[in-house]
Formats: C-alpha cells, sequence, structure tokens
C-alpha cells in the first residue's frame, strides 16, 4: 500500500521553513527588544549625566555660600544625598548591563566620583563650619579581577550599616579609576592599594573579615547615636 | 565563560517546536482533522484488554467499552488476563457469557504478548485497538477514531488521552500534560511526525499487523514500536482529537518517575538501537528531521539545563550566604525591590523563556478547547509550569543512565 506522502511532505516542508522564520523574526525582536531597553536606559543615562553636572554645581555653590551664609540655611543637605544616592543606584545598573568599561559608563562613573568628592569637602566644610558631626566612611574598591575578593561582602555590610544608621555617609570609590581628582583624593587620604579600604572618620583599614570586626572601626560612640541627618549610599562596586 | 550560553541551543530549538507546532496547528489539513465527523460506518472491530493485576479497574474499564456507541455485533471485546496474582481473573470471569466479550486467561509473558493472544482471538477484525486496564473511554471514542481510517495509507490511530478524575495536585498536573500531548498529537498527525501509539485506546489496521507482524517486547514500549515499525513501513499514523480516553495515573512522585523512566528508557532504546535508522533520515519527514532527534535533545537538553540550574542556584546561594553573613537575617530578607532590579532581569534568555513558557500554556489550552476534556485546568497548569521541571530531570537523568549502563527495571 504504501506509500503516499507527498501533500504530507510539503505542508511539513512549507511548515518547517515558516517556523524557522518566525522562530528567527521572534529571536530577533527580543534581541531588538532588550536592545531597545538598553538604548532607553543610554537615553536615560544622559539625563542622568545632566542631573550629576546640576548636583555637582549645587555642591559647588553651598560651598560658596557656606563663606558668608548662616549654618542654618545652608545645612540641609538631605535631598542633594538622597538624590546622590539615587544616582549611584541608577549607575550601578548602568554598569552592570553595559559593562564597566563601556566609555558612557566610565564618563558617568567618573562625573559621579567628583560629585562624591565635592559632596565630602561640602561635609568637611559643614563639619568645620558649622559643627556637624556625621561619621564618614570612604570606601575604596577595585573593579580588577581577583583583587578584591571581599568587596563584595564589604559593600553589602556597608549598605547594611547605612540602612541601619542614617547618620553614616558613604562614599564609595573606584581605585583603579583614571581620574585626577580621585587620585588626589587617595594621595590626601594616603590609601594604599589594598582592597577594600576604609577611611573612617579619619582612621585608616584595610580588609574586611567580619561585620562585627567591621564595627570596631567605627567611633565608638557611633552605634550609641545614630539620629538622622543626611546619607549618602552608593555601590557602584561591581 | 557566562553559563548561560549553554541555555541558547536548547531554547531556539525549544521556541522552534512550538512555533512549528503552531503554524503547523493553523494549517488547513489540520483544521480538516478537527472537523472530521465521526465515524458513520461501522467496520468490524476488535478491542483488546490486557490485564495484569488490575482487579479495582478493570470492571469500570469494561463497562465504559460495553457503553461505546458502536453496534454491539460490530464489536469484539477480548480481555487478557496475563498470568495476574490477584483477583483480575474472578472479575474477568464475570463477563464470560456477554456475547461481545471473550476473556481469556494466560500465563504471565508481559504485555506484547497479552496483545498478540488478544489479535490471534480477533483474526476477523477488521481494526483492532488495545485499552490498558486502568483506562476509560468515552461513548463516541470509537467513532471518532474509526473516522480516521478512511485514507488506506493510515495504519494506526490515536486518541486524546487525559488523566481519570484529576484530583490531587500530582495528577492535576499530569493532567495538563496529557491535555499538551493532545494537541501536540492532533497537529503532528497532519505531518505524520508521531511516534507512539498510546496504551489506551490505539487502533490498528489490522491488515497492517498481519504483514509487519505482532508487538514485541520492545524495551518495554511496545507502543512505540509498533508506531516506529509502521513508520518505517511507510504508513501513516493519525489522531482522533476528540476520541476521548481518561487514564489513571502515578499518584506519587516516585511512582511517577518511575513511570516515565520506563517510557524514556523505552524512547531511548528504540531510536538508539533498533530505529536508529530513521533518525535523521529525510525520508521520514517530520519524524526523523524533527520529532526523534528533538526527543532525543529534549532528554539531553533538560538533564544539561537542570544541572546548569542547580548549578547556578548553587553558586548563587553560596555567594549570598559569604556576602551576608553576618548581617541581620531581617535586613537581608526584607524585599528591595527596584524598578532597576526589574530592568536587570529582562535579558535574552528569560524573555525567550517566558515567550516558550506561554506558547506551552497555549498548547494545553488549545488541546482542552479541540479535544473538549473536561476538568479546570488552572492548578494542573501551574503544576505544569512550575514544579514538572523539577521533577522530569530525575527521570531524563535515571533513563539516561539505565541506557548507558544497560540497566532493566520491571514494570512496577
Amino acid at each position: 500500500m504504501p506509500p503516499s506522502k507527498s501533500p504530507v511532505r510539503s505542508l511539513a516542508f512549507r511548515n518547517s521553513i515558516l517556523a524557522l522564520l518566525i522562530t528567527l523574526f521572534i529571536i530577533g525582536s527580543v534581541i531588538y527588544a532588550v536592545n531597545y531597553l538598553d538604548q532607553q536606559r543610554v537615553a536615560q543615562l544622559s539625563a542622568l549625566q545632566n542631573q550629576l553636572a546640576t548636583d555637582t554645581l549645587s555642591v559647588e555653590t553651598q560651598l560658596a555660600l557656606l563663606e558668608s551664609a548662616p549654618c542654618d540655611d545652608i545645612s540641609d543637605t538631605d535631598t542633594l544625598s538622597q538624590e546622590v544616592s539615587t544616582l549611584g543606584g541608577q549607575l550601578s545598573t548602568a554598569e552592570s548591563r553595559l559593562g564597566a568599561n563601556d566609555a558612557q559608563v566610565i564618563q558617568l562613573k567618573d562625573q559621579y566620583t567628583l560629585l562624591e568628592i565635592r559632596d565630602y569637602l561640602l561635609v568637611k566644610q559643614l563639619e568645620t563650619t558649622c559643627h556637624t558631626k556625621p561619621t564618614v566612611a570612604l570606601y575604596f574598591y577595585s573593579n580588577v579581577p581577583g583583587s578584591c575578593t571581599d568587596c563584595d561582602r564589604a559593600s553589602y555590610a556597608l549598605s547594611y550599616l547605612h540602612q541601619a544608621n542614617p547618620n553614616l555617609r558613604v562614599y564609595s570609590f573606584d581605585y583603579n579609576l583614571d581620574l585626577g581628582a580621585l587620585k588626589t583624593l587617595i594621595a590626601v587620604e594616603k590609601v594604599q592599594p589594598k582592597f577594600p579600604a576604609f577611611v573612617i572618620d579619619g582612621t585608616h583599614t584595610y580588609g574586611f573579615t567580619t561585620i562585627a570586626d567591621f564595627e570596631t572601626s567605627f567611633p565608638k560612640d557611633f552605634f550609641a547615636t545614630s539620629t538622622a541627618t543626611s546619607t549618602t549610599a552608593t555601590t557602584t562596586k561591581k | 565563560m557566562d553559563l548561560t550560553l549553554l541555555a541558547y541551543p536548547f531554547l531556539f530549538l525549544g521556541l522552534y517546536f512550538q512555533v512549528f507546532l503552531l503554524v503547523t496547528f493553523l494549517s488547513t489539513p489540520t483544521r480538516e482533522r478537527r472537523e472530521r465527523p465521526a465515524s458513520i460506518v461501522t467496520p468490524k472491530v476488535a478491542i483488546i484488554v490486557p490485564c495484569w493485576n488490575e482487579q479495582d479497574t478493570i470492571d469500570g474499564t469494561v463497562k465504559s467499552l460495553l457503553a461505546l456507541d458502536y453496534p454491539k455485533d460490530k464489536l469484539q471485546i477480548v480481555l487478557v488476563n496475563d498470568g495476574s496474582t490477584d483477583n483480575t481473573q474472578m472479575v474477568m470471569d464475570s463477563y464470560i457469557g456477554n456475547p461481545q466479550i471473550t476473556v481469556l486467561h494466560k500465563e504471565n509473558g508481559g504485555k506484547h504478548t497479552a496483545i498478540n493472544a488478544g489479535i490471534e482471538i480477533a483474526h476477523d477484525a477488521e481494526f483492532v485497538g488495545c485499552l490498558d486496564a486502568d483506562s476509560f473511554v468515552a461513548p463516541d471514542a470509537l467513532r471518532e477514531i474509526v473516522s480516521c481510517f478512511e485514507d488506506p495509507h493510515v495504519a494506526a490511530a490515536t486518541p486524546a488521552m487525559s488523566v481519570f478524575e484529576p484530583h490531587t495536585f500530582l495528577e492535576r498536573m499530569q493532567h495538563a500534560e496529557y491535555i499538551f500531548g493532545i494537541a501536540a498529537r492532533h497537529v503532528l498527525s497532519a505531518v505524520n511526525g508521531i511516534y507512539v501509539t498510546p496504551g489506551p485506546f490505539s487502533f490498528y489496521r489490522m491488515s497492517v499487523i498481519r504483514e509487519i507482524g505482532g508487538f514485541r517486547h520492545a524495551h518495554q514500549a511496545e507502543d512505540m514500536e509498533m508506531a516506529l515499525r509502521m513508520q518505517r513501513a511507510g504508513y501513516e499514523i493519525e489522531n482522533a482529537p476528540r476520541a476521548r480516553v481518561y487514564t489513571k495515573v502515578p499518584l506519587t512522585i516516585p511512582k511517577l518517575v518511575k513511570q516515565r523512566t520506563r517510557w524514556t528508557t523505552g524512547f531511548l532504546r528504540n531510536v538508539t538501537i533498533e530505529y536508529r535508522d530513521l533518525v535523521g533520515n529525510p525520508k521520514y519527514g517530520v519524524l526523523g528531521l524533527l520529532v526523534l532527534p528533538l526527543g532525543f535533545v529534549a532528554v539531553i537538553g533538560g538533564v544539561i539545563l537542570f544541572v546548569l540550574a542547580i548549578v547556578v542556584v548553587a553558586h548563587d546561594v553560596l555567594k549570598t550566604y559569604f556576602i551576608t553573613q553576618g548581617v541581620p537575617l531581617s535586613y537581608t530578607l526584607a524585599p528591595h525591590f527596584s524598578l532597576e532590579g526589574l530592568y536587570l532581569s529582562l535579558s535574552f534568555v528569560t524573555i525567550l523563556s517566558f515567550i516558550t513558557a506561554i506558547a506551552s500554556v497555549a498548547f494545553i489550552i488549545i488541546g482542552k478547547r479541540v479535544s473538549n476534556t473536561p476538568h479546570n485546568l488552572t492548578i494542573g497548569i501551574i503544576g505544569y509550569a512550575l514544579v514538572l521541571g523539577f521533577i522530569a530531570p530525575f527521570w531524563l537523568m535515571r533513563s539516561l543512565s539505565d541506557l548507558i549502563t544497560g540497566t532493566k527495571r520491571k514494570w512496577r
């Protein structure tokens, strides 16, 4: 009796080709959609860039005003610090998605680092002029593979401590970023290339073992008096 | 190396197969099959019920056969007791005297010997069917099946098989899976891609059985072997999407794994040993170029993706434990939802996996609609989508291991 399969064969052939084309179209659409999302993100990065520029100017202005204005009028930096924290999160996402070597990411990171340094200087200036007393932690990490096995843990512990103690200001820096201001900060603060590195209220600490041990790096009265002032939390460690 | 790259080829093939099914479902020949009316002609048919220790279900099975909408003088029922050690013989003997039913007791020799013994008795039937003794048929199922044989090239016809009264989560999950099978078989029949004629209510043209021979042991997959033998002989296997048959399924995970290990090992052994020549052979069309190779890839892919998932999850869990050590759990376990996190999760793999999962669910719904199978599917679909994937790798790994080591397992 058999065979008589030509209609079946032609249907199968036609459908397999059609299915292949549709599958490729779906996959192409998914790739396009993912890329489109990334592009949208990149477009948002431009907004981020503008925001960073504005914030940097704002900090600069506050520093300038500090010379003539009363402390009561100048010391409210909460809103700005919160913005800096949000920007840090967005930048961290961009870095995860586009890669640490992406030109735009590096440029943003440079700007962000500058903003952080200026905010840090403002805080120090406020401390001197207006006698505010926030606890400041400078955190230096490295994205070079294998150079900082404990940086993820350190970042997480700092995020936790920042959340638990709003009085804590954390400034995270990629030690290897090619930025003159950062290199100057590293030189001024005498931070050695051992990671993770911390400068907490002027005291240098290197390495991270346990959170309990890490907490001993903070001033003795820090955990007892965590009244809310302002915060800057950044987690741009990859 | 990014381990998720290993998932790409399997995702592509999985999506391609789903799209192929969907395109074929929408094709005219498949639509014509859906619209094919039940047969009004009533050729002589015989239904063989091979039994081994089925005392609890055989009675219901026979009653459902007797309730079939088919002339009594054209329907012969052959009950074959394959050396049962329980009360199956007694239940069967209660039907002696019914003119439609023939009862045969024989020494235990395996399911294929029981079916062959029944075929010997039903020698004057034009079509012969099998029904496992734990399955029950809808009254119109036989007329639906018989309508498939109008084309003389059709050697066998498969039914729309689903789970008998699914109540537990495991039963509902398998019910959804069986419904997917209904849609898949319906579609594959249009391109002659069916590779198994399941035990519950598949029918065969008697002349073809005489031509190519009866059932064989075939690594405990006699229904698959018969289908492959018919395909090799150049015949076609049809499907009757409204010929509803309900079967009982394993009620525990170990029993499910055991059953599926038997099926999968049977598939692997038949396809890699006796029917190797069909795989990748253009002569056998979709069966040779798509269904059999993808069946094999699905086994390998299922194992690889599972191992991959275990490695990735274990790595993430260990990393999270390492990173969060010392930080209070109240902080670690608190939800840290952010739009940034949502955005990061929208990757190529997750989107494609989502599309493939949606296509599977769509096919389950299609299967239910096409076959008019009763019972709610919501819980079953949830189980099918979220749980079955964690159980299946166990029978896939076990089957691969049995294939490689040559391990033989008992039926039950």
